[in-house]
């Protein structure tokens, strides 16, 4: 995989944000309102550095060897026989156009959105490290050196959503996301012990030369896949180990942005596309994942409708989007998922970016009951929110309808029928709970000023209202006058317009589009259109999404966007308040499933160590042995006679001992 | 030769048994210093006995090495009695027990 | 034949002596007594060079040093009273199984006496002393004793060393604790 040579570049990309970090984790206290340039300045190298490197990525090696693509440098020899490399594909070169180039727009967000921040230094090392660690995660040419990524970046992720670290609330979402991300590492450890049982090495080019030698037995590369998607799982937020993604709200804006869009939770579609091959063997893997990632983008999808936090609205979102993706490399549309995440990119870091503005605009207010009647107030943030909302509806000609549209039909191509159903149904459902949101928080009347109880909202201070914010350390940090200037924060976002706009016109044209040119060296024929394998054409599936989209537009303008609808917002946002679901509110009950299958298990078994074993096993062994000990004390103080004469006679006794042995055996 | 070997091994052996019987006997501690001198002597004399008979000179060389550590002892020997009598006057093993466990 | 039997009697019972006296400095002379016969035996025995050492370093060194050591703890003090000399009753079976033992040593040597050997190593003749190149003879002992011996030789010399200086450092004037403290506690 790849042309072997020297690239002094990729380590340029991999390890200026790196460095960055150290600096700025190194000098913080020093720099100040400096580390914020700083880390920009890292990415933005990262950035430039990658553009230097397209032409090394997309590279095809000599005639007769259409697989080998790309760049690939070996840096060290591990252990004889498993050398560790960096691999530059195109399909790292779009993940890490996306990790620094949406990643270097959300450093620069931040440095308006954090300003004033007691944390401001450790926020842009840790943000650094975050990328660096991904950057790790995509240009790793093997198994070892992507779960070392994929660990970092789990810890970068607990630093960022444990940011705010005096709030218990993000202590704890930073921990579980942390906790649920070792999983998922646990789960790719295992597949790499299946590798290195298998074909002995591992590298992703062993590796997947074994699928195409048939080296893995029966079952083995099925269970090799499964477990290598039990990360993909954790990292991105698959069912059942979704639960930590809206937990993760807790950190701040711009690391919503950055763990959604640009990195984390689309790690697990990476490994999945990096590792086309073994899911192209193994048809059972291939439905796993498919059959979850519709799963999951359904339940995200379902869960979005019952949210009143803004940023958990998104949260669910993303995790609907994620499911899409997942299925569309599940079935086996590689470019369609890719696409999916690389449009995703745009319009979900432009969503959570504008999120950040209208809350930093409301003094940390997050419940959409608490908004409304923002577009006067914020015109811009109601446009950007307006434009990605309709792109990740995939509204045409946005870049959300190419991508979701790719996906979409692709399953019915591959033959998933089923799947294609929930594709096109969760598409409904996405537009009814974004347009919700937009109606609630744009349209109508400013319900700030409202007691939050006729809102509906019965524990404001746990409901991640105002009133509980008061003790927020942002605000402690900053008060409002010092807010940094507002184009800090409206540029990236201005910019991200053009990818949320624009990033799907990459795919028009079928064969011959610049997407499908990119990425066919990589994934060779697998991705070659199939004609006539679906019932209908791909232009009627569009038309039937695009029905069904507006359709769910349509029902969420009647239920909050229509003049009646608006008139009695106040009351009707209180009776849906109160009449919401259980089911919904309580998020489908996963959290109390885990806590009752694993966590009170779990618990029970440590207080059965720290109560039975630990004091009578462990402790009585201790126990036991000091007793025995002073109990030899005692028996070998008695020959301690402290008389000269005793000891002598103990000697002579000794010798006559040899003497009669010698006496009796012979010295022979 | 004209008398045995066993004749000279067994006076070495009674002199050894004489020394070991006045160490583990006797309370004063000079005379228990005397009687192992008495054995050190024992042996000396085994070794000359045997050298002799092997017709070796190692024997001979040992002996001399075995004098020497005896005087060494019998110095250090001296040296602590002369001390333990100083601090508590008495001449008696018996009484210096410190090291009882 | 018959001089051995003398020196075996004249060894044993000054050993017996040695054992048994009252006063150490009777102890001190059956020891001479007892020396100075092994000395006669070392000479019946070839070895010349022993004999003379057993005489010097022995009788001349090792017996003046008891002897000063009993002047100068008898004298100002009170006299020497040694106690009956008991065991402590444990230690009886144990003494009567070290003796019966060393019998048993005796009896086994007397049982098969070609047991010790009586190979000719050396390729020296016996002749009459003082001669190189004969058994036992000072000449061919020191040859020895600075050829194939050395090293043993300077370890001896390094254990002597060591013995004076602990010797000093232990009845030297420096007294961490003096006589008087001890004796009040």
């Amino acid at each position: 995989m790849g042309i072997e040579g020297q690239y002094p570049l990729l380590f340029l990309i991999w390890l200026a944000p790196f460095a960055g970090a150290i600096v700025i984790w190194a000098l913080g206290p020093k720099l100040k309102s400096w580390s914020g340039p700083i880390g920009c300045a890292a990415i933005g190298v990262s950035f430039v550095a990658t553009l230097a490197s397209w032409a090394d990525a997309v590279r095809s090696g000599p005639a007769g060897a259409t697989t080998v693509v790309g760049a690939h440098q070996t840096m060290v020899t591990w252990i004889k026989g498993f050398a560790l490399g960096l691999l530059w594909d195109p399909l790292t070169l779009v993940w890490t156009l996306i990790i620094t180039g949406v990643g270097f727009l959300i450093h620069f967000y931040s440095m308006g959105y954090m300003h004033g921040d007691r944390g401001y230094p450790r926020f842009f090392a840790y943000m650094n490290f975050f990328v660096f660690a991904m950057l790790t995660l995509v240009l790793a040419d093997n198994f070892v050196v992507l779960l070392v990524g994929w660990g970092l970046v789990g810890l970068a992720s607990f630093f960022l959503i444990g940011f705010w670290f005096e709030r218990p609330s993000a202590v704890a979402a930073a921990t579980k996301a942390f906790v649920m991300n070792v999983v998922g590492d646990v789960g790719i450890l295992f597949a790499i012990f299946i590798l290195v049982a298998v074909v002995g090495s591992v590298s992703f080019a062993d590796a997947f030369a074994g699928v195409q030698a048939h080296a893995y037995n029966g079952q083995l590369l099925f269970i090799a896949c499964a477990a290598l998607f039990v990360g993909c799982a954790a990292k991105s937020a698959q069912v059942p180990l979704h639960s930590w993604l809206p937990d993760a709200m807790e950190g701040p804006t711009p690391v919503s942005a950055l763990i959604h869009a640009a990195t984390m939770v689309t790690a697990g579609v990476y490994l999945i596309a990096r590792c086309w091959p073994m899911w192209q063997g193994s048809a059972d893997a291939r439905e796993l994942v498919g059959v979850i990632g519709g799963l999951t983008a359904l339940l995200g999808a379902i869960l979005g409708i019952g949210q009143w936090d803004i940023k958990r609205i998104l949260a669910y979102s993303t995790m609907s989007q994620i499911g899409y993706m997942i299925m569309g490399v599940g079935v086996g549309a590689y470019d369609g998922g890719v696409l999916h995440f690389f449009t995703h990119a745009f319009f979900k870091a432009q969503l959570f970016l504008t999120a950040g503005i209208v809350i930093h605009a409301l003094h940390n207010e997050q419940d959409v009951r608490r908004m409304g009647g923002l577009r006067a107030r914020e015109p811009f943030a109601f446009w950007s929110m307006l434009v990605a909302t309709l792109s990740i509806c995939g509204f045409p000609p946005l870049a959300g309808f190419f991508s979701k549209d790719a996906v979409v039909y692709e399953t019915l191509v591959k033959g998933h029928p089923v799947l294609y159903a929930i594709g096109v149904l969760t598409a409904g459902i996405t537009a009814y709970y974004m347009f919700r949101m937009v109606f609630i928080t744009f349209f109508g009347t400013y319900r700030g000023e409202i007691d939050p109880s006729s809102l509906g909202i019965r524990h404001p201070e746990l409901a991640g209202t105002s009133a509980g914010l008061l003790k927020h350390p942002h605000d402690e940090a900053a008060p409002h006058e010092e807010h940094a200037p507002a184009w800090l924060m409206t540029a990236p976002v201005a910019v991200l317009f053009v990818g949320t706009i624009f990033a799907g016109f990459l795919d028009l044209g079928g064969t011959n589009s610049f997407w499908y040119g990119l990425l066919q060296p990589v994934f060779g024929a697998t991705i070659a259109p199939v004609e006539g394998a679906a019932p209908f054409s791909e232009l009627a599936s569009s038309a039937l999404v695009f029905i069904v989209v507006l359709a769910g537009i349509g029902l969420a303008y009647l239920r909050y966007g229509s003049t009646a609808a608006l008139r009695d917002s106040v009351a009707r946002l209180r009776n849906e308040s109160i009449r919401m679901f259980p089911l919904l509110t309580n998020a489908f009950y996963f959290d109390a499933a885990i806590d009752a299958l694993f966590v009170r298990p779990s618990r029970a078994f440590g207080t059965f160590f720290g109560v039975v074993v630990d004091p009578l096993v462990i402790d009585g062994a201790v126990r036991e042995a000091r007793v025995s000990a002073l109990w030899l004390g005692h028996l070998f103080r008695s020959f301690q006679t402290g008389l000269v004469r005793a000891y002598a006679l103990t000697i002579v006794f000794g010798a006559a001992a040899f003497i009669v042995y010698y006496a009796v055996v012979g010295a022979h | 030769m004209s008398v045995a070997l066993a004749n000279y091994i067994a006076l070495s052996a009674v002199i050894f048994m004489i020394g070991a019987a006045g160490v583990v006997l006797r309370r004063n501690p000079l005379v228990m210093l005397m009687a192992i001198e008495l054995m050190w002597n024992a042996a000396n004399l085994a070794f000359v006995a045997y050298a002799r008979a092997s017709m070796n000179n190692a024997g001979h060389i040992f002996a001399f090495l075995v004098i020497t550590v005896a005087a060494a002892e019998a110095a250090i020997g001296l040296a602590i009695v002369v001390i333990v009598f100083r601090r508590a006057e008495f001449v008696d093993v018996d009484e210096v027990s410190v090291l009882k466990g | 034949m018959i001089l051995f039997w003398f020196l075996a009697l004249a060894v044993v019972a000054s050993a017996v002596f040695v054992v048994t006296a009252k006063r150490p400095v009777y102890s001190v002379v059956g020891l001479l007594a007892n020396f100075a016969a092994l000395a006669i035996m070392y000479l019946t025995l070839s070895a010349e060079f022993l004999a003379v050492i057993q005489i010097i370093v022995y009788s001349g060194a090792i017996l003046m040093l008891f002897l000063f050591v009993i002047a100068l703890l008898s004298s100002g003090v009170r006299p020497f009273s040694v106690g009956p000399d008991r065991l402590p009753r444990v230690l009886v079976p144990l003494s009567l199984f070290g003796i019966v033992a060393l019998g048993g040593l005796l009896f086994v040597i007397a049982l098969n006496p070609s047991a010790a050997g009586t190979s000719n190593a050396s390729g020296a003749p016996l002749g009459p002393p003082g001669q190189a190149n004969v058994f036992g003879s000072v000449a061919d002992f020191g040859k020895v004793l600075f050829t194939t011996y050395l090293l043993p030789f300077e370890a001896t010399a390094f254990i002597l060393m060591i013995a004076v200086i602990g010797v000093i450092a232990l009845a030297g004037d420096v007294d961490p604790i003096p006589p008087k403290a001890r004796r009040r506690k």
